[in-house]
C-alpha cells in the first residue's frame, strides 16, 4: 500500500500506551465540546508504519544519497555526533521557563555561540532568538526600525535591495513595513554605484545586499558601497545566505556592514531537514544591541552561592533583555536543537572555520574550471557562458544556458532533469533572476576532488544528450516530470477519502 | 601556498606531551575530503595559493591573521563536552515536574527518532525537484490531511516556526482576507489570556502593517466575555485559544461565529492533542486554526525546534503562509506530488509575498505525522483522556488543601490550571524546588497582579504519586507561610 491512509488493519494502536491515572468516565468537558467524530487518521501498527516511512524515505534525495550541488543552500554534509549531542537530555528534555540555575549549561553554550558568532561576522552582539534566514532579516530590518523611531527619524521608510537579491530581503523588509527600492545591477551583475547613488536620500532606512553576491562573486566596492549608504544616514544589512564563502577572510562587519544574519542551516551544517528547521541569529554593531530581541545571554564571574549548579568555575550565566528590546521572534529562545548542533559543527573546526571557507572556495573554483575545460574537450562550449565575468568565484557559481536554449531549445530546466537521471541532486535553476537560462552551482566544502571531477563529466554529457532525450527527462527517477499546472488547477491538498 | 594545511603528508612529527600531528592537528580532516590535495587543485587551475582564490578580495576589507577561536576539537572531544556541559542541566526528567505553559513533556514513540535520522529525510533541502523528492512531499501531504482531519478545516499547509509565529500569520492572513469590508479596519482583537511573549511576536508580525490590536476580556471563572467579543464584530479577526492560556476549556466558544459574523475570522489556537476528545474547532464555526504541533511528535528542546499548525477554510488558501503540498500526475499519468500555489512564497513573490516563511519546520511536521500515524484514532482519544485524568486527579488533590484556592475550578480544564496560593507564586516555586520539584510557572510574569498564581501543569506522563507529592509540598508551604502571615 502506498498511502498511509488505506491502513486500516491494525486497531488503532501503532504503539501501546499505559492507561489513564484515573478513570476518564467523568471528565466534565462542557457537552458542546464534546468530539463527535474522530479524525479518520489511519490504523496503522509499528511494522506497517516503519515500512511505510522507510519506503517513502526511499523516494527522497539527501546529501547522504548523492551530491547535492543546490546553489545559494550550501548543502554541505551534516555530522551525525551533532545528531546525537541535540538529543542529550540536558537539551531536548529541557522546558525553555526553567529559572537561570537549571540551565546553565545551555546558557553557557548559548553564550559560546554567541561570542563565536560575533567574532566571526565582526559584530558586537548577537541573538540566537530566530528561527529561520528570513526571520532574522526581519528581525534585523525591526531593530533598524526602531533604531531610526528612536532617533526620531520617521522619514527613513525606504529599503533598497539590488535585483540580485534573494527574495526573502524584499520580502523581509516589507513585512516589517518598509518600502521597498529595487536597484539594477551593473551590467558585470555586480553593485552599480551610481545607481545606488541615485536612490539614497534621508528617506534610506538601509540597503540589503550580500556578498558575494547571489552570482557567487564577490563585490569589490562593498565598502564603498557602505560608505554611500551611511553618507545617506542609512544602515548596511549583510544577508548571510553566502558567509560560507568568507569566513576568516573577510567579515560583513570590516566591509561596512551594521546587521547580518546567519544562517545555521547553511554555514554550521544544521540539517535542513526537507526545509527546516533552519536557525538564523541575526549579529549588530553596539549601537543597535539594545534593540535586539531578547533575552540574550550574559555573564558574570561567579560568586560563592552559585557554585551548586554552575557549569564551570568561573562563570555564571544568565538571560537579560536588551534595554529597548523589539520583543519576541518567536515565543522561546529560538530553535536551540539548531543551534546545540552547530556549536558541535563550531567545536571540530575552531578557528579552522577558515579552512572551510577556503575549501568551500576552492571545491566550486575547481568545479567551475573542470566543466569549462570539460566543455572545451567535448566540443560544447558554446552552450554556456558565466553568469558573470569573474576571474575566480566564491562559494557558488552560476551559468547561463541562454545559448543553448536559443540554438537547441534546450534550458536550464532540462538541463537540471537530465542531472536527477546522471544520479545528482540539479542546482539552482532561473535564481538569480538577472541571469537568463541561469544554473546556480554550490559544491561546498564537503565534496572530494573525485566526485567534482566525475560531476563536470557527467554536467557535460548532459548537454551532449540528444534534446528530444532531455524534453522527456528524467526517465529514471521515481515519477518523471511533474505537472504542476494539474496541481495548481485541481488542488488536491488532502487524501480525497471520498475517491 | 599556505604550507600549514598540506605539510603534515611530508612531515609528521609525534613528541611526547605534544598533539598527535599525524592529522596535522586539524581534526575536521574528517569532514573535508580535499584537505592536504590543495596543491593539486589549485594547479589544476592554474593557481599556486589559496590566496590567489581569494585576490578578488580588495586589501582593505582583508581579515588578517587568525580568527581570535579556541582551537578544533575531535568528535570524541566534543560529545564529551557536550554530556559534561549539558549535564549540569536539570532536565525535566530529572524531577517532579510541573511546569507546562502551552508546552507539556510528551512521550516520542522510539520509531519516530530512528526514522528521521534517515539521511534521506534529514539531509534533503525543500523539495524543489518534485522527480526525487516524492518521499518528503507525500509525507507533507499527508501531514496536511492530518492536520485537516484533526481540527476539521479543509486546507493546511506543511507547517510554520511554531504556535506564537502561527497565530501572528493566521491574524495577517485574515486581514488580507477581511480588510476591504472590514468596518474597524486594520483591527484585530487578542484574548487579554494571551501571555505577553505570544502578543510580542504578534505585534513584531503585525506593526509594518499598522495594525491595531485589541482585547477581548475574559469573565472571572477564565471564559471570555461574550459581551465583550460583540464589540469585535466587524473587525479583521478574533484570536482565542481552547484551551486558553490557563487551561479553561470554553464551551461559550462554539457561539463565537454567529456573534461576530461571516467577515470577521475566528481564529483558535489549539493544544492539538486535546482534540482526541474536544470538538474540532472546524466544526464550530472556526475560520482558521493553529497551534503548537510539539505535544504530537516532538521534545520540547528548550523550547524550539516545534512546529506550528495552520488550518483554515478554502476561503483563506491564496493568503495562506507557507509552503503547500498538492497530488498530481507525472508525464506518465502516474499518482505525483508538488508543491503548488508557490506564487504566494516570497522566493517568488518578493515584497508581495503573504508570509515570512522560507525555511520551515519540515522535519518536525514529519515527526508529527509519524507520530500522528502511530496513533491512530482511538490512541489520540487515548492520549488526550490520559492528560485530561492527569489534570482532573490534580484539581481534585489540589481542592482538598484548605489553605490554596483554585479559581477556576468551576469549568473543566486540560492540562492545566490556576492554584490561587497564600503567599507570592515565586517564592512557592523555590520552595518547591528545594525540595527536589519543578512546580510550575510564576503567572506574575505574565499578569503583574497575578503575583499569587501558580500555573501547574499535568500530561500524559503525569504520575498519581508526583501529583500526591506536589499536593502534600503545597499544603506545607501554604500552612507556613499562612502562619507567617497570621503571626
Amino acid at each position: 500500500m502506498s498511502h498511509l491512509f488505506e491502513h486500516y488493519g491494525a486497531n488503532g494502536k501503532g504503539y501501546s500506551q499505559p492507561e489513564p491515572i484515573m478513570s476518564t468516565d467523568n471528565l466534565q468537558i462542557p457537552p458542546s465540546l464534546i468530539r463527535k467524530n474522530l479524525p479518520k487518521w489511519p490504523r496503522i501498527s509499528e511494522p506497517e508504519m516503519v515500512r511505510h516511512y522507510t519506503w517513502l524515505s526511499n523516494r527522497n534525495f539527501g546529501i547522504d544519497t548523492g551530491f547535492y550541488p543546490l546553489g545559494s543552500c550550501t548543502m554541505k554534509h551534516n555530522p551525525r555526533v551533532n545528531e546525537v549531542i541535540a538529543q542529550l537530555p540536558g537539551i531536548a528534555d529541557l522546558h525553555p521557563l526553567q529559572p537561570d540555575h537549571q540551565i546553565q549549561g545551555t546558557l553557557a553554550i548559548f553564550h559560546e555561540m554567541q561570542e563565536m558568532l560575533g567574532i566571526c561576522a565582526g559584530m558586537d552582539a548577537v541573538t540566537l532568538q530566530p528561527v529561520a534566514g528570513a526571520q532574522g532579516e526581519f528581525t534585523a530590518m525591526r531593530c533598524i526600525q526602531e533604531y531610526f523611531r528612536g532617533r526620531g527619524e520617521l522619514q527613513r521608510t525606504k529599503v533598497i535591495v539590488p535585483d540580485s537579491a534573494h527574495g526573502t530581503n524584499p520580502a523581509s523588509a516589507s513585512m516589517a513595513g518598509f518600502e521597498i527600492i529595487e536597484i539594477p545591477s551593473g551590467e558585470d551583475g555586480r553593485i552599480d554605484l551610481d545607481a545606488l547613488r541615485a536612490v539614497v536620500g534621508d528617506d534610506t532606512a538601509a540597503m540589503m545586499i550580500t556578498n558575494p553576491s547571489t552570482l557567487g562573486v564577490f563585490e569589490p566596492e562593498i565598502a564603498e558601497a557602505a560608505d554611500i549608504v551611511h553618507a545617506a544616514g542609512g544602515q548596511m544589512y549583510y544577508d548571510g545566505a553566502n558567509f560560507n564563502a568568507i569566513l576568516g577572510r573577510t567579515s560583513p562587519g570590516i566591509m561596512g556592514f551594521d546587521a547580518v544574519h546567519y544562517n545555521l542551516h547553511k554555514t554550521f551544517s544544521q540539517p535542513h531537514g526537507g526545509g527546516g528547521p533552519g536557525s538564523g541569529p541575526i549579529g549588530v554593531k553596539s549601537h543597535l544591541a539594545e534593540f535586539l530581541p531578547g533575552p540574550i545571554v550574559k555573564r558574570r564571574p561567579i560568586l560563592a552561592g552559585d557554585r551548586l549548579t554552575a557549569v564551570n568555575q568561573e562563570w555564571w550565566y544568565h538571560w537579560q533583555d536588551p534595554e529597548n528590546s523589539i520583543g519576541k521572534v518567536q515565543q522561546w529562545h529560538g530553535n536551540s536543537g539548531a543551534v546545540i548542533r552547530s556549536w558541535a559543527f563550531y567545536r571540530r573546526y575552531g578557528k579552522d572555520l577558515k579552512t572551510m571557507s577556503e575549501h568551500a572556495v576552492l571545491n566550486a573554483n575547481y568545479l567551475r574550471h573542470k566543466i569549462f575545460q570539460e566543455a572545451e574537450a567535448k566540443g560544447v562550449r558554446h552552450l554556456f557562458c558565466d553568469g558573470a565575468p569573474a576571474d575566480v568565484v566564491k562559494h557558488e557559481f552560476t551559468l547561463s544556458l541562454a545559448p543553448m536554449k536559443e540554438e537547441m531549445g534546450i534550458g536550464a530546466m532540462d538541463i537540471a532533469k537530465g542531472l536527477l537521471d546522471k544520479g545528482y541532486m540539479a542546482p539552482t535553476v532561473y535564481f538569480p533572476l538577472i541571469v537568463p537560462e541561469c544554473m546556480m552551482i554550490e559544491p561546498t566544502e564537503t565534496e572530494s576532488k573525485e566526485t567534482l571531477d566525475e560531476f563536470a563529466i557527467k554536467f557535460v554529457e548532459v548537454l551532449q544528450e540528444d534534446p528530444e532525450v532531455l524534453h522527456q527527462a528524467p526517465m529514471t527517477t521515481k515519477v518523471r516530470r511533474v505537472d504542476e499546472v494539474y496541481a495548481a488547477r485541481n488542488l488536491i491538498l488532502s487524501y480525497p477519502f471520498d475517491e | 601556498m599556505r604550507s600549514s594545511s598540506i605539510a603534515f603528508a611530508t612531515k609528521p612529527t609525534f613528541m611526547l606531551g605534544q598533539r598527535c600531528e599525524c592529522d596535522g592537528g586539524k581534526h575536521m580532516v574528517d569532514q573535508l575530503p580535499n584537505l592536504g590535495r590543495e596543491k593539486e587543485m589549485l594547479e589544476a587551475m592554474g593557481m599556486s595559493s589559496m590566496d590567489d582564490l581569494f585576490a578578488d578580495i580588495p586589501e582593505t576589507v582583508r581579515l588578517k591573521g587568525e580568527l581570535p577561536l579556541r582551537g578544533p576539537q575531535s568528535e570524541e572531544e566534543i560529545i564529551a563536552d557536550a554530556r559534561r556541559i549539558l549535564g549540569a542541566n536539570v532536565a525535566l526528567g530529572d524531577r517532579v515536574n510541573f511546569l507546562g505553559a502551552g508546552l507539556n513533556r510528551n512521550y516520542v514513540p522510539a520509531s519516530v527518532f530512528q526514522l528521521i535520522g534517515r539521511g534521506e529525510f534529514l539531509t534533503s533541502y525543500t523539495p524543489y525537484q518534485p522527480e526525487v523528492s516524492q518521499g518528503m512531499l507525500q509525507a507533507m501531504w499527508e501531514f496536511q490531511t492530518l492536520i485537516s482531519e484533526l481540527v476539521g478545516l479543509e486546507v493546511s499547509n506543511l507547517s510554520v516556526y511554531d504556535g506564537s509565529t502561527a497565530a501572528a500569520e493566521a491574524i495577517t492572513c485574515a486581514i488580507r482576507l477581511h480588510n476591504r469590508k472590514a468596518t474597524q479596519k486594520d483591527t484585530i482583537y487578542l484574548s487579554e489570556l494571551l501571555p505577553p511573549s505570544r502578543v510580542s511576536v504578534i505585534h513584531n508580525y503585525t506593526q509594518g502593517g499598522g495594525v491595531l490590536i485589541k482585547t477581548l476580556r475574559h469573565n472571572s471563572d477564565g471564559t471570555l466575555n461574550l459581551e465583550s467579543l460583540s464589540e469585535a464584530a466587524g473587525s479583521c479577526g478574533i484570536y482565542v485559544e481552547q484551551p486558553n492560556p490557563l487551561g479553561v476549556l470554553d464551551g461559550g466558544l462554539t457561539r463565537v461565529k454567529e456573534i461576530i459574523g461571516e467577515n470577521t475570522a475566528f481564529i483558535v489556537g489549539v493544544a492539538p492533542v486535546s482534540l482526541g476528545l474536544l470538538e474540532a474547532p472546524g466544526n464550530y464555526g472556526a475560520d482558521i486554526v493553529v497551534g503548537e504541533g510539539q505535544a504530537l511528535g516532538s521534545p520540547i528542546t528548550y523550547g524550539g525546534p516545534l512546529y506550528g499548525i495552520f488550518a483554515c477554510t478554502k476561503a483563506y488558501l491564496r493568503q495562506m503562509p507557507g509552503r503547500i503540498v498538492g497530488r498530481s500526475i507525472d508525464v506518465d499519468g502516474k499518482e505525483a506530488f508538488c508543491l503548488t500555489l508557490s506564487t504566494r512564497e516570497q522566493h517568488i513573490r518578493r515584497h508581495r509575498a503573504t508570509s515570512n516563511i522560507c525555511t520551515n519546520e519540515t522535519l518536525i511536521a514529519l515527526m508529527g505525522a509519524m507520530h500522528m500515524s502511530l496513533l491512530g484514532p482511538e490512541g489520540l482519544a487515548k492520549l488526550a483522556g490520559r492528560n485530561m485524568a492527569a489534570c482532573q486527579l490534580a484539581k481534585n488533590k489540589l481542592s482538598e488543601i484548605p489553605t490554596i484556592a483554585l479559581p477556576h475550578s468551576m469549568n473543566s480544564h486540560y492540562n492545566e490550571f490556576v492554584v490561587e496560593l497564600p503567599g507570592a507564586a515565586s517564592d512557592c516555586i523555590a520552595y518547591l524546588d528545594t525540595q527536589g520539584l519543578i512546580g510550575g510557572y510564576d503567572l506574575s510574569n505574565w499578569y503583574a497582579q497575578r503575583r499569587n498564581w501558580l500555573l501547574v501543569s499535568f500530561n500524559d506522563q503525569t504520575k498519581a504519586a508526583e501529583i500526591e507529592l506536589l499536593a502534600a509540598h503545597l499544603a506545607v508551604w501554604s500552612v507556613s507561610v499562612t502562619k507567617g502571615v497570621s503571626a
